[in-house]
């Protein structure tokens, strides 16, 4: 609660174009804990991230446009329906691993891609399509600094959420299918169960993240879900720490902030972005959370042995 | 009569369309059979390739000297990634190295964008647009010259494989790196040379195709259909990944006709989903086993 309200102070004092940007930052938090949940913490490979935050921006958007659902039953029918297809992606995914799961998950994201493009009588193909303002209940449409008050108590549940989940058995059982699937296997924990629940979670934050996504912009087009959205998330998980909470949100935040410093130079976005991925790989493999905790001392120590 | 002739230009253009395919599946494999390295950025090389033979076109260079101009660049840029940015990950996790190939590519592709932009630029083949005719069916010079293109490399990777020093090394490097060391083989070397080869034939399909489909950012999505290729050729045969594109080139065709034009672009990647599920190791690759 009390961060909450500081983001709303925050976001408050600031003004709408900078409120909207934070907005922005923290939908990418949201997908990033998400992704970090499946990529970080069990190991799996996902280069379809973008493609849950479509079905969940796309679900939301056009429940509040068809059949006029308030937005807090939309978004969260949207993070129900990709935990769903997250989960039924998994059925085939959890026997893969390595590349192949990249290459499945690459041709899921191209199937929905396709999808979205093609389908344009109900997507509204490539032109994209228009959101109606979110409603508290039918008349009562939300101001922006609603809508970010949303969006920013959306972000601080997703975090919460991760924080307890992280430190769940559950939690420990992502971490074990990473580290050492046989020895996890030994201990009696379901490999199969687990991915499946790894996968459908992730899908859940992602859809979540674009069902937020879809209230802030207020227009969503398929591009926006991508694989360059893909490739972006992923980035930020690396540059913040793989398999780190604080990592999701420290790479997440600090990358959604870099487009906005490099406006002048706008074309080179996507140049950097592939750079910085590059640059973290080679040099500080472990992302930001590494100085993050450098300056912290021995205080998350307890995290570092677990990721 | 006439339903047959029409499905037999169909074959052709599929065949055509297949050869693509079955030089990026290749440019795929190579060094993910050496060296365990999928290599996401290819795309981007045929990208590369093709935006080469555009310059190399505006300063007036023949034909024949921009494509060995195209093959010899690819094999050094190849080259470069394997020492710059491969070598030094190539112990990390799959993930890191699968992320890392990724960025090659977004690099690429983003620097040729705010070099060139989104504009379709169009490039003349070597031999013309007029149609050949024959037994009343009609074929592309450019088609027959990337079919011919694609034979040609298939066999000299087939000859080089089994008759060359470098080939027989990296096979032996592929089967077993500790006992190719021990053999005297220097395994970063053969490295080295999967990635000049595979980005070669990288370029060399971004070559071809720029005539076909204009010179222009989007080359790159060349790679989800090499990807599907490869996978249907069991990534790990050069027959393998050759069959596997042109099969990929038909099934395309053919599904236009089938289910419409709109979602005939589903059906390689709905393909490919099966076949993960169902036949990971493709329909020619061998089983991969492991042993705890």
């Amino acid at each position: 609660m009390i961060v909450v309200a500081a983001l709303l102070l925050a976001g408050a004092v600031v003004g709408s174009y900078p409120a909207y940007m934070m907005g922005m930052a923290m939908v990418n938090v949201v997908a990033a804990i998400g992704l970090n949940l499946l990529v970080g913490n069990s190991g799996q490979i996902s280069l379809c991230h973008s493609s849950f935050m479509a079905i969940g921006a796309y679900s939301a958007a056009l429940l509040a446009a068809y059949a006029r659902v308030p937005f807090w039953v939309a978004i969260p029918c949207g993070t129900a329906l990709a935990a769903g297809v997250g989960a039924l992606l998994a059925l085939p995914a959890r026997r893969l691993g390595g590349i192949y799961l990249a290459l499945a998950t690459l041709g899921f994201l191209q199937i929905v891609q396709i999808a979205l493009e093609e389908w344009s009588g109900v997507t509204g193909g490539v032109r994209g399509l228009k959101i109606p303002k979110p409603e508290l209940w039918p008349g009562a449409v939300l101001t922006p600094f609603a809508v970010y008050g949303v969006v920013a108590a959306g972000c601080v549940l997703a975090v919460w959420t991760a924080h307890n989940l992280l430190h769940s058995r559950l939690g420990r059982e992502l971490n074990a299918l990473r580290l050492s699937p046989h020895a996890a296997q030994a201990l009696g924990i379901s490999l199969a169960r687990i991915k499946l629940t790894a996968f459908a979670l992730s899908a859940a934050y992602a859809g979540f993240a674009g069902g937020l996504f879809a209230q802030l912009v207020g227009f969503i087009d398929p591009n926006e879900f991508g694989i360059s959205a893909a490739v972006r998330q992923l980035t930020f998980i690396v540059v913040g720490g793989m398999g780190s909470l604080a990592g999701s949100v420290l790479g997440a935040a600090v990358l959604s902030g870099l487009p906005e410093l490099l406006r002048p130079v706008r074309e080179y976005n996507d140049l950097v972005f592939a750079i910085a991925l590059m640059a973290f790989m080679l040099f500080l493999p472990n992302g930001l959370v590494v100085l993050w905790r450098g300056a912290l001392g021995r205080c998350l120590g307890r995290r570092a042995a677990v990721a | 009569m006439l339903g047959a002739t029409i499905y037999l230009q169909l074959a052709i253009a599929g065949l055509a369309i297949g050869a693509v395919y079955a030089l990026v599946a290749l440019a795929i494999v190579i060094p993910y059979k050496a060296s365990g390295v999928l290599n996401f950025g290819q795309g981007e090389l045929a990208t590369l390739g093709a935006y080469a033979a555009l310059v190399l076109a505006s300063f007036q260079v023949p034909y024949g000297v921009a494509f060995a101009l195209v093959l010899l660049g690819g094999a050094v840029f190849g080259m470069l990634i394997e020492r710059l940015l491969i070598r030094p990950i190539a112990n990390a996790p799959a993930f890191t190295v699968v992320i890392a190939t990724f960025a090659i590519g977004l690099a690429i592709k983003s620097a040729i964008s705010v070099r060139w932009g989104d504009t379709v630029f169009s490039v003349e083949g070597p031999f013309g647009d007029a149609p050949l005719l024959f037994a009343g069916l009609r074929a592309n010079p450019t088609s027959l010259w990337i079919v011919l293109c694609t034979v040609a490399v298939t066999v000299l990777l087939t000859l080089f494989f089994r008759y060359a020093r470098t080939g027989k090394a990296m096979r032996a490097v592929a089967l077993n790196p500790e006992a190719a060391t021990l053999m005297g083989i220097r395994v970063h070397a053969t490295y080295r040379w999967a990635w000049a080869i595979s980005a070669a034939i990288g370029a060399l399909a971004g070559l071809l195709v720029a005539p076909v489909v204009g010179v222009n950012p989007e080359i790159g999505q060349l790679i989800m259909r090499g990807l599907v290729a490869a996978v249907l050729g069991g990534f790990t045969s050069i027959a393998g990944a050759v069959v596997g594109g042109l099969a990929v080139g038909l099934i395309e065709t053919f599904a236009s006709i089938a289910v419409g034009s709109t979602f005939k672009n589903l059906v390689p990647f709905i393909v490919l989903l099966l076949l993960l599920a169902l036949r990971p190791h493709g329909l020619f690759g061998a089983r991969e086993v492991h042993r705890v």
